[in-house]
């Protein structure tokens, strides 16, 4: 077999294995992971909070820890910041809000500062969890 | 004339290292990786599904890169039409796919700011066979790719983002295939230089390696993946 050939097939396996070590064994089933404070989500107390526009960014939004939260935006969001995202623990949660009436549900937040944006990245707005 | 390319990819000329130089890029990037893992990246938690992927992608970009580049320097002078190609195409790949891995674990100012440092330094590097214009082209492309990957990257987020990296990375593969045939088709009469060693692949393979992980898992992070 030729030299060249060789190192086709080693080039060959070589991302066969690297691609199983880094891809395959990084695959997650992709569930909705909460993060309760303590463990413990008090079930019936949605929070609904609903987001404003301030120049080109979300006005900052404030929840209450350890209850389940209900994000809607109102009339002044617009454009992409109408497609809200969040990224919590590597937890991605997004979607777009046509409506006021639409909202984006999130689990039970513990005490801190969540970043979020719009879903190209363009405009941002913090949610305090106190 | 393709077909006496993909012979001569199996000779002992310039173009018969190719396929040798991304085996050596690729096993010491490879090897580089295992012994960090096994020395403190697996410490970390959910370090192979946070950052497998992107690393996994990183270092193939730098198999491609490392033997365009060696190709390249395998020649003294190109004429300036083929040198600002050989800028412009490397500086472009070198900026956009680094910026598009780090930006997607990093944010898009840090991915922007790698991206366009590796793409302006190949840019320059390869671009100058053909003297100013080709650096020129290179800065440029290196510049424009490395914000462009990482602002892509960060657009995706949240839509298909690995299925766009391997897109992004197979089309960066098909373009850099098309450089080397160009490089073979235009240098007939052009003076070669001895460039038989691969210490330079080793280290660069190695060194970026090195850098890009430590980047990406221990780096600064921007907007929302802080």
């Amino acid at each position: 077999m030729e030299k060249s050939t060789l190192y086709g097939v080693g080039i060959f396996v070589l991302i066969i294995l690297g691609g199983l070590f880094f891809i395959k064994g990084g695959q997650t089933n992709g569930s909705v992971v909460a993060n309760p404070i303590d463990g413990q989500v008090i079930q019936g107390q949605l929070q609904k909070i609903v987001l404003s526009q301030e120049g080109f960014n979300y006005k900052d939004a404030g929840a209450k820890a350890g209850k389940p939260i209900s994000i809607s935006a109102d009339s002044s969001v617009r454009g992409c910041l109408r497609s809200v995202a969040f990224n919590i623990n590597g937890q991605k949660y997004v979607k777009y809000l046509k409506t006021p009436e639409e909202s984006l549900e999130l689990p039970a937040l513990s005490r801190g500062s969540y970043t979020f944006s719009c879903s190209m990245g363009m405009g941002y707005g913090k949610l305090i969890v106190e | 004339m393709v077909k006496e390319f993909i012979k001569s990819l199996s000779n002992s000329d310039v173009e018969g290292e190719l396929i040798k130089t991304i085996f050596i890029s690729l096993i010491v990037s490879f090897i580089t990786i295992v012994i960090l893992y096994f020395l403190i990246l697996r410490n970390i938690q959910n370090f192979i599904p946070k950052y497998g992927f992107f690393l996994f992608f990183t270092i193939l970009t730098y198999a491609i890169i490392l033997p365009s580049t060696k190709h390249v320097k395998a020649y003294k002078e190109f004429p300036c039409m083929t040198g600002m190609m050989i800028g412009m195409t490397i500086g472009m790949i070198a900026g956009f796919l680094p910026g598009f891995y780090i930006g997607a674990t990093n944010g898009m100012f840090y991915g922007s700011v790698i991206g366009m440092s590796i793409g302006i330094i190949f840019g320059i590097w390869n671009g100058k066979c053909c003297g100013i214009m080709g650096m020129m082209e290179g800065i440029m492309a290196g510049f424009m790719g490395g914000l462009m990957g990482a602002m892509t990257a960060f657009m995706l987020l949240n839509d298909n983002l690995q299925y766009a990296g391997v897109i992004v990375f197979v089309i960066s593969s098909v373009i850099i295939c098309g450089l080397n045939y160009m490089i073979y088709k235009e240098s007939h009469q052009l003076e070669k230089v001895s460039n038989n060693g691969s210490f330079f692949i080793v280290f660069l393979s190695f060194l970026m390696t090195v850098i890009t992980i430590l980047f990406i898992v221990f780096g600064p992070r921007g907007g929302l993946l802080q």
